[in-house]
């Protein structure tokens, strides 16, 4: 499919308003002409004959036509102006919900400023061509074929003669709309770059501040503002030369019709009367040709934007539900990895995962950063496909499985938190918006969130503002755990959630999640040692592979990386603790 | 104020219009003699063109009926040096006002960018971010039409009707009085839905706005919406975003479309009275109005509400401007909190004693964060801050670089009190690594290169050695080229937090202030780590914030901040003698072998 016809399939639903507006339009041109001829005959009639007693009806006539065509006016730009709104809203819609499909691939190459202007600015000219330009367009043409088909019936020798500049008008319209093409583009794309780096600008702020960059930013920011400035400019330079062109071609029907047209009644081929019709009919032919460069300019435009947003829309994402996938509402846990690999961009992520978790257990994987840990709770989840390999629940491979029911019983707290601008009951709710007080508070008590919430000024609706900045660290993991308590998941997954809480609050965490109210299987990822220690199977990884297995006793006997670790991280064990320990 | 959030309206007062406008002229100001003479090259333009009918009269009335050819040529040929003259007015036209518009644009922009630089974390805490970046790029785009075109279209149309209004004066006084007092009724027309008119596009500006801050927050949350299979309802909450949105512009553009036609409907009625008037003063006894005049005055009646009807268009792209532009001004307005003190000095290279004496502080009134706080660092320590998390440990670090300024009290470095100096150059002698580590789009490179803009290559590949990031980035398909972007691309939180590590040292600062720095690093890379920053740390004085305590151990000293207050304060075996809250927390770590 090809971007127009995408285009034209949101028309569609559209095309009783745009037949409507269309008829109105072509209602208010045959109405225009009717107060110009009361106006003569008041003249004529009136003013001139002395027939007063008639002038009142006239101006009735007057009054009422001109309300006529007001109302009438107000009324197709209000029915233009709805179809553009509804093309706009189901546009919005359809690629809004195309960028909730998108998998995290997607989401790692594009930048946000970009995705953004595709939803604002690049909408924008769409809704400018649907609310006006196609009616100009219309409206225009109209005029154009009904004084061309009415100088034809005065005269034909004339009228095939004015005709001569529709060629070059023609041949303008091409070249400008090839030339004016790639400029466009060019605007779209500074656009867009202009969008992103601002975004960025706004996220980043603390970055800028922490390292003094502004100086450096608003440099940064000059050279994008610079060259949006130009893309600007350079593209009117090129309107420049094509508009002014058309300007000219409309005064030269007025020099036709002054020299042809004079020429041919002092030849008496017409009448006198009969060229006075036509300089009548003259103004019709004149302002669709001054129009036609603007016209250009928009519609190509609308056509850059069009090309922008369904080039982003038909990108499909590799992760996909299927076609009919296992619904299964309850997942019991039990999860499989059968040497799965994942690969992005040559580059191997994890290689050869093999591993069984019974419903229930509990699973603390441990490695260096980057060692893939978190890609494989995103492969359990699908956010990528593997590569080779299959990851089984229930014995289900993941990928026959319904997507949303898959992920709706994962819980998932992640490790780059990511909090939304919305009260602290809002963000833990996010997963069950429909749950009560009662339960947000009763997981925000075992994330141990349930105190400093408390503490705050709104408590539960306090705001917290984008990416949680008020909050510290160890809050936002805390409220990231309670919204994925909330969930009551079968699988429960901890992407490194207590690595900025102290050390009683995750002991008090550990000991809450022995206690779910669904014995969820689960997964840890930690650094810390004491985060993981009690789970049924502990997987050391690195460089993408497992490197060692077992319970924590196992792994200490083996004297491998896990042992290690321990030691660096405990290794002088107090000797009260010796003492009083086992 | 209270954070805002996407669904939110921002308030504004309803300030006065021309305020708004003056504004706008400033930065119109020096395009002024530019902009005149493109109005004038445009009258005379459009009084030449005003000239075509004459010809096309003449050409009917005398050289037709005289058989004149030569006559006929001569028009044609005037006509097409009018044309010409015409073709090249245009021309010059959008060459010179898309130059001036744009321009006028990119100042604005520039002004409303460098601005947010200065302005507080504040700011950016208080609102989704979407809404301060709409008002940079999508409402500055917005006004680029009426800047364009509106203006030069304004005054030429100004001009035409005060020579149109001329002409009516010296035909007929009395019929042109009757004319112009159309005008103050269509003045009471606008006042009267003037107020409701600006309402409905400061409200579409607003809805606007929201639905940005929506689009930008559910492309940054992705992760978490499809992890919380939150699809539906934010596909709801979108379409009421956008709904409000349609129906706002819907309510707004319909004021503008009720302009055209009240324009013209009380031309109509001005029309008709001159008519009726100009019939009986005719008929009068004693008339001095001329049946001739009156038929010529008619003629240019529709001269005179053309532009009046232009103008009017003008006036609604005004109104819609106007709720864009009170929106940039008020960011360009936003007040500054943190700012360089009048005569504020250059910060002189700073040798490392950081002194708090007797701070107190709260991010708001009646919140004390920190309260009557005093310390001592000597230049060349390392100084831990422990304490439970929102216990205000990264509030103090925050105040060393001068984020916020303190309540009362005084920060000083090297005796020099901070709020004295200029925050370039005391932040610029800082490294300051937080706990969200932000990556900017573009190669990593790039990215750790941010901390020192002269750094070389090497500089940047020895940063990222020290805090052990070169093997990991070796290991990526373009090494130090590849991209990134601003959710991290494939790299893992650890990952992120060693290049921002890098990006820091890079800085060279004199004060390193390490916020959680390492808390998603692993514990053999820590290790690492440690041991290169053990050589960096030398000669530079560092605070280091971490909840592993086994990062602080070997701290000069180690404070533990708790309810406002340093509570304990001393080295790791001082502390563990004094069995207090450190000591508490230390052995809490070990709890767990118990347990086991």
């Amino acid at each position: 499919m090809s971007a127009m016809k995408w285009f034209l399939s949101f028309l569609k639903k559209y095309r009783g308003h745009m037949i409507l507006g269309l008829i109105l339009t072509i209602a208010i041109s045959v109405l225009s002409t009717v107060n110009p001829y009361i106006s003569g005959l008041i003249v004529d009639q009136v003013i001139r004959k002395g027939e007063v007693s008639k002038l009142m009806p006239l101006i009735g006539c007057l009054l009422g036509t001109t309300i006529i065509i007001g109302i009438i006016r107000f009324f197709y730009q209000v029915v233009f102006e709805t179809a553009s709104q509804g093309v706009l809203y189901d546009m919005r819609d359809k690629v809004y919900r195309k960028l909730l499909e998108e998998d995290f691939s997607f989401y790692n190459k594009k930048r946000t400023g970009d995705l953004m202007s595709r939803q604002t600015g690049d909408m924008d000219a769409i809704r400018h061509f649907v609310a006006y330009v196609i009616y100009s367009i219309c409206q225009n043409a109209l005029m154009l074929v009904f004084a061309l088909f009415m100088i034809f019936t005065v005269n034909v020798k004339l009228a095939l003669c004015m005709l001569v500049v529709l060629p070059f008008t023609a041949m303008c319209t091409i070249k400008q709309s090839k030339e004016v093409h790639p400029a466009f583009q060019r605007n779209r794309n500074c656009f867009s770059s202009l969008n992103t780096l601002v975004q960025e600008n706004v996220s980043g702020n603390r970055v800028v501040k922490a390292f003094a960059k502004e100086e450096y930013e608003i440099s940064k920011f000059e050279k994008e503002n610079d060259k949006f400035y130009d893309a600007q400019v350079s593209a009117s330079r090129i309107w420049m030369q094509y508009v002014p062109i058309f300007e000219v071609l409309s005064y030269v029907l007025t020099i036709i019709l002054i020299c042809y047209g004079g020429y041919m009644v002092i030849q008496g081929e017409i009448t006198l009367g009969q060229l006075v019709t036509v300089n009548g009919y003259l103004w019709m032919l004149n302002v669709p040709l001054r129009m036609a460069g603007w016209l250009v300019n928009d519609t190509i435009n609308f056509v850059t934007s069009v090309d922008k947003i369904y080039h982003t829309y038909k990108e499909e994402p590799e992760v996909k539900q299927p076609v009919s996938g296992v619904v299964k509402k309850q997942l019991q846990g039990e999860i499989e990895f059968k040497n799965v690999s994942y690969r992005a961009d040559d580059e191997d992520i994890v290689t050869d995962i093999d591993f069984k978790v019974e419903p229930g257990q509990t699973v603390g994987i441990i490695g260096s950063t980057g060692a893939g840990k978190s890609t494989i709770m995103n492969l359990l989840c699908r956010f990528y496909d593997t590569t080779e390999g299959d990851v089984l629940v229930d014995g289900i491979n993941v990928k026959d499985m319904d997507l949303y029911r898959l992920r709706d019983n994962i819980g998932i707290a992640m490790q780059d938190v990511f909090l939304f601008s919305d009260t602290i009951e809002g963000n833990i709710a996010y997963g069950r918006p429909e749950s009560t007080f009662e339960d947000v508070k009763k997981a925000a008590i075992m994330a141990d969130a349930n105190h400093f919430i408390m503490g705050l000024p709104e408590k539960y609706d306090t705001i917290v503002g984008e990416r949680g900045v008020g909050l510290s660290g160890g809050q936002k993991q805390r409220i990231s755990l309670a919204r994925a308590l909330l969930k009551n998941p079968s699988i429960l997954i901890l992407d490194d959630t207590t690595s900025a809480v102290d050390m009683e609050t995750e002991s008090y965490i550990q000991e809450q999640l022995k206690h779910l109210p669904k014995n969820s299987t689960k997964f840890v990822i930690a650094y810390r040692i004491s985060s993981i220690k009690d789970a049924d199977m502990i997987l050391v990884m690195d460089h993408g592979r497992i490197i060692e297995r077992g319970t924590h006793e196992e792994l200490v006997a083996a004297h491998g990386y896990y042992a290690n670790a321990f030691h660096h991280q405990y290794g002088e064990i107090p000797e009260e603790i010796k003492r009083g320990g086992k | 104020m209270a954070r805002n959030r996407y669904d939110v309206d921002e308030v504004l007062e309803d300030s006065f219009d021309l305020g708004q406008l003056k504004r706008l002229a400033s930065y119109i100001k020096p395009y002024g003699a530019k902009m005149a003479a493109i109005i004038i090259l445009m009258l005379t333009s459009s009084a030449l063109t005003m000239v075509v009918p004459i010809f096309i009269r003449n050409v009917m009335d005398d050289s037709i009926p005289q058989k004149d050819m030569k006559a006929i040529c001569i028009y044609g040929f005037l006509t097409l040096l009018i044309a010409l003259y015409a073709a090249f007015a245009l021309r010059m036209k959008i060459k010179t006002m898309s130059v001036i518009g744009q321009s006028i644009i990119h100042d604005i922009r520039t002004d409303i960018f460098s601005h947010l630089q200065e302005l507080p974390f504040s700011y950016y805490d208080d609102r989704p971010h979407g809404k301060i970046q709409v008002r940079v790029v999508n409402y500055v785009n917005s006004i680029s039409d009426l800047l364009s075109n509106g203006i030069v279209n304004t005054f030429t149309d100004l001009c035409n009707l005060i020579f149109i209004l001329m002409f009516m004066f010296y035909l007929d006084v009395k019929l042109t009085l009757v004319c112009i007092c159309g005008l103050p009724v269509l003045a009471v027309v606008i006042f009267v839905i003037k107020k409701k008119h600006r309402r409905a596009w400061q409200i579409q500006s607003n809805k606007q706005s929201n639905l940005n801050a929506y689009i930008a927050e559910s492309i940054n949350g992705i992760r978490v919406t499809q992890a919380f299979v939150r699809e539906r309802e934010n596909t709801g909450i979108f379409n009421q975003l956008s709904n409000k949105y349609r129906k706002s512009w819907m309510t707004a553009v319909k004021y503008n479309f009720a302009m055209g036609p009240s324009v013209d409907i009380i031309s109509m009625v001005t029309t008709s009275l001159i008519y009726i008037l100009g019939v009986r003063w005719i008929l009068a006894p004693n008339a001095e109005l001329t049946v001739g005049v009156l038929i010529a005055f008619t003629s240019y009646i529709g001269r005179f509400w053309a532009p009046i009807n232009t103008l009017a268009g003008f006036y609604n792209s005004l109104l819609t401007a106007i709720s864009y532009l009170e929106r940039i001004f008020e960011t360009i307005d936003e007040e500054v909190e943190v700012k360089d003190a009048p005569g504020a000095s250059v910060m002189p290279t700073v040798t490392g004693d950081v002194e708090f004496d007797d701070v107190t502080f709260g991010y708001e009134p009646g919140h004390t964060i920190l309260d009557h706080i005093s310390f001592q660092v000597k230049a060349g320590d390392t100084y831990a801050i422990v304490g439970p998390t929102g216990a205000g440990k990264t509030t103090v670090v925050n105040l060393i670089s001068r984020f916020y300024d303190v309540n009362s009290g005084v920060i000083r470095i090297d005796g020099i009190d901070i709020s004295k100096v200029t925050l370039k150059s005391l932040r610029s002698q800082m490294g300051i690594m937080m706990q969200d580590s932000f990556i900017f789009s573009g190669t990593i490179m790039d990215n750790i290169r941010y901390g020192n803009m002269s750094a070389t290559d090497e500089e940047v590949v020895n940063a990222a050695k020290t805090v052990c990031a070169h093997d990991f980035i070796m290991e990526m398909e373009h090494g130090y080229q590849t991209e990134v972007n601003e959710r991290g691309s494939r790299l893992s939180a650890g990952q992120r937090q060693l290049i921002s590590f890098a990006r820091a040292l890079l800085a060279d600062p004199k004060i390193l202030i390490l916020d959680e720095a390492t808390s998603s690093i692993d514990t053999e890379t820590e290790l690492v780590l440690q041991q290169g920053l053990a050589r960096l740390l030398k000669g530079r004085t560092s605070f280091i914030i971490a909840h592993r305590l086994s990062t602080i151990k070997s701290s000069d000293c180690i404070m533990y901040v708790d309810h406002g207050n340093i509570e304990e304060k001393g080295n790791h075996e001082e502390l563990m003698a004094t069995k207090g809250e450190y000591y508490k927390l230390y052995m809490s770590q070990y709890e767990f072998l118990n347990v086991g």
